[in-house]
């Protein structure tokens, strides 16, 4: 009796657990197949944008009518944007620079500057057509070892990434480890779809970069313009933290040194309390400092804070002009930024916060000032008159002013800003102040913390 | 015994029980009354999801103001320059409805809250650096966002964080952990340009990785326990 209690409990038992682990192994399959198709898709677009990328190249190279160039150099980098973001989709087993990505940012980002360039009514120079054909070239072999991952795809049974290595290979019985292979970029046979494409990406490695001006063209930071010559010692940028935490309010003072950092702004890491700071090793300057103390109940309005703000700069020795605020609650945090001749150099910005509870200086991040700080001289301009008859009818201009502006790719560009309305919002016009091009247009919008620029 | 029913009494009682729970469900906006500890009601849900929506997790937006709740309120109070008390009232409730209204254009018309990309990256932040200092919370979103102007990455915040093996919060799913307060804070000042990371592309924990690839790139700084490299 007992026996066949417990037989007829264990049986039920192991249906159950058989009908669990049915259950949990078709999902598995359900799931393993959805992932599969997601990255048989990835994989598909990519090549068939990599392809029409590669045919809308020769078309757009051989065009000769600007409409006919304009329509192909758009198309080449819109597919270029779309193969960028299914190659981001396709399986790997670590991130890391693409050159393949590179390839294709780049590509359509010149085409996106040409593009720009003949809707201006610019032309394009014999070196740029180079350029773009040397592209081309480049393109033809990475797409031809693309479909031939897809063929093999469907012949050898690809993997996407490669298996890792089994037991034995570990404990060093044998067998080659591919990864190891790909890596070096040799032209073993992949064994799967990622070390394909990493193949590809180490053949393009090799190949040197190209030279051209556009958004994208260099992932090399220029040395910084603004730091002060000469390096200091360790020794002397403590007396420089010192010094700096006096000045906003905190007196006798033992910064804790904190490391160095390396880079363009590279210099000694420091600590005091909640405070961190750092100081440049070229010029001996603080770039950043950002206190954490716990801040009181706010004493303080916006105004009195922005009076603060003016009066720490000069403390510090910082002749600006306070651009934009945004309220925090606990404290207000400002930008800053050069005006020479009643020029406003927006580049050359320094961004700090002030407390609510004391008005303290609980941060400040001078980076940009540093890196992009120098004295410019200006080409000769058309007049303010000129410049507001290239406005469109009906804006109604609130403020204007000679600003300096950055454009992406490091590039500066001397302009006129206008702010003002137009059917009920709010923009920021530049225009070049030299020829009169708009050069940047951003729309304002109000947040709950203070304005914001799209 | 025989029971006796006086008809006033009963209309007395009904009404007292109505006009209870009338004011409870039907005039209840936030702002109305001081909440604290024991508060129950729409207005306590109102005041719960816009504190969640400012990072301030308390557990389930359920309407009861209980010790989740009243330590949120704190951390909103601590953190916004108000009295620190865990009660929400008239100051409190209207720093709340400041910072999460909508953003408008010049003419007022609300053009929503704008924030998708910072949402996401406050999430990837909250999940790679909680438990790091603020600072290292910026870098860390200040590499997303220096990823988006290097040629080698994808140009969008969803297509950087989602990239396969990029970020192993994305494997293991805690990218989908609702952002903490300083997380939130962090990646709306990367957003604004602000770059602790000295223009990094990766970060790591040096105790956590032995990835030869990430060991090899050009060293910036160690914030806290990240390395950010080139």
């Amino acid at each position: 009796m007992h026996r066949k209690f417990w037989i007829g409990a264990l049986a039920v038992a192991l249906l159950i657990s058989l009908g669990w682990g049915y259950n949990e192994y078709r999902l598995a399959g359900e799931y393993r197949l959805a992932a599969e198709n997601n990255n048989h898709r990835a994989l598909t677009d990519f090549a068939s944008h990599l392809n029409q990328l590669e045919t809308d190249m020769a078309k757009g190279d051989v065009a000769s009518n600007p409409t006919q160039k304009i329509l192909y150099l758009s198309q080449v980098s819109s597919k270029s944007d779309s193969a960028l973001k299914d190659f981001a989709q396709i399986p790997s087993d670590q991130a890391g620079l693409s050159y393949v990505g590179e390839f294709l940012t780049q590509s359509g980002d010149f085409a996106r500057t040409l593009t720009q360039r003949i809707a201006g009514g610019g032309t394009i120079s014999a070196e740029e057509e180079k350029t773009l054909r040397d592209m081309h070239e480049r393109l033809l072999p990475v797409n031809q070892k693309v479909q031939d991952i897809m063929n093999r795809m469907d012949t050898e049974n690809l993997v996407w990434i490669d298996p890792k290595p089994s037991l034995r290979q570990r404990l060093g019985f044998g067998g080659t480890q591919i990864a190891e292979a790909a890596a070096d970029g040799s032209e073993a046979p992949s064994k799967s779809v990622r070390s394909g494409l990493d193949q590809l990406d180490a053949s393009l490695q090799k190949l040197p970069p190209f030279s051209y001006t556009g958004e994208f063209a260099t992932r090399v930071v220029s040395k910084p313009l603004g730091l002060p010559s000469g390096n200091v010692t360790r020794g002397q940028a403590q007396g420089v933290v010192r010094d700096f935490l006096n000045k906003v309010g905190y007196t006798n003072t033992t910064p804790e040194f904190a490391g160095e950092s390396q880079g363009p702004l590279g210099g000694y890491m420091w600590k005091y309390e909640n405070a961190d700071l750092e100081v440049s090793r070229q010029g001996g300057v603080v770039t950043y400092y950002r206190d954490q103390r716990s801040i009181d109940p706010r004493t303080m309005s916006i105004e009195d804070a922005t009076s603060r703000a003016k009066s720490i700069l000069k403390a510090l020795g910082w002749q600006l002009v306070l651009t934009s605020s945004e309220d925090y609650g606990s404290y207000v945090q400002f930008d800053a930024v050069v005006e020479e001749n009643g020029v406003r150099i927006y580049p050359d910005k320094v961004r700090l916060m002030i407390a609510l509870d004391n008005g303290h200086l609980i941060g400040l991040d001078a980076a940009p000032y540093y890196a992009f700080h120098h004295t410019r001289t200006f080409p000769a301009k058309i007049t303010m008159n000129q410049a507001v008859r290239k406005l469109r009818a009906n804006f109604k201009i609130l403020e204007s002013r000679l600003t300096v502006i950055a454009k992406t790719g490091n590039q500066e560009i001397y302009c006129y800003e206008f702010r003002g309305q137009y059917q009920g919002e709010e923009y920021l016009l530049y225009l070049n102040a030299s020829t009169g091009a708009e050069e940047k247009i951003q729309r304002i919008i109000k947040t709950p913390r203070g304005e914001y620029l799209q | 015994m025989k029971l006796r029913v006086r008809p006033w009494r009963v209309v007395l009682i009904i009404g007292l029980i109505l006009s209870i729970t009338l004011s409870g469900i039907a005039y209840a906006a936030l702002g109305d009354r001081l909440l604290g500890r024991g508060s129950k009601g729409p207005e306590v849900k109102e005041l719960q999801a816009k504190l969640v929506q400012l990072g301030y997790g308390l557990g389930k937006v359920d309407g009861k103001f209980g010790s989740k709740t009243e330590a949120a309120v704190r951390n909103f109070q601590k953190d916004h320059g108000l009295r620190v008390d865990g009660l929400a009232g008239t100051n409190t409730i209207k720093e709340l409805k400041r910072l999460t209204s909508q953003n408008t254009n010049a003419s007022g018309k609300a053009v929503g809250n704008k924030a998708i990309d910072t949402n996401l990256l406050a999430r990837c932040v909250n999940a790679e650096a909680r438990g790091e200092p603020y600072t290292g919370q910026v870098a860390v979103a200040a590499v997303i966002i220096n990823r988006i102007s290097d040629p080698a990455f994808p140009k969008t915040v969803a297509d950087i964080i989602y990239q396969p093996k990029a970020f192993s919060s994305v494997d293991d799913g805690q990218i989908n952990l609702p952002p903490s307060a300083s997380a939130l804070r962090a990646a709306q000042e990367a957003v604004n340009g602000s770059d602790p990371s000295g223009g990094a592309l990766f970060f790591f924990n040096p105790a956590k990785t032995k990835n030869k690839y990430i060991w090899s790139r050009p060293q910036i700084k160690k914030i806290g326990n990240h390395i950010f490299t080139k």
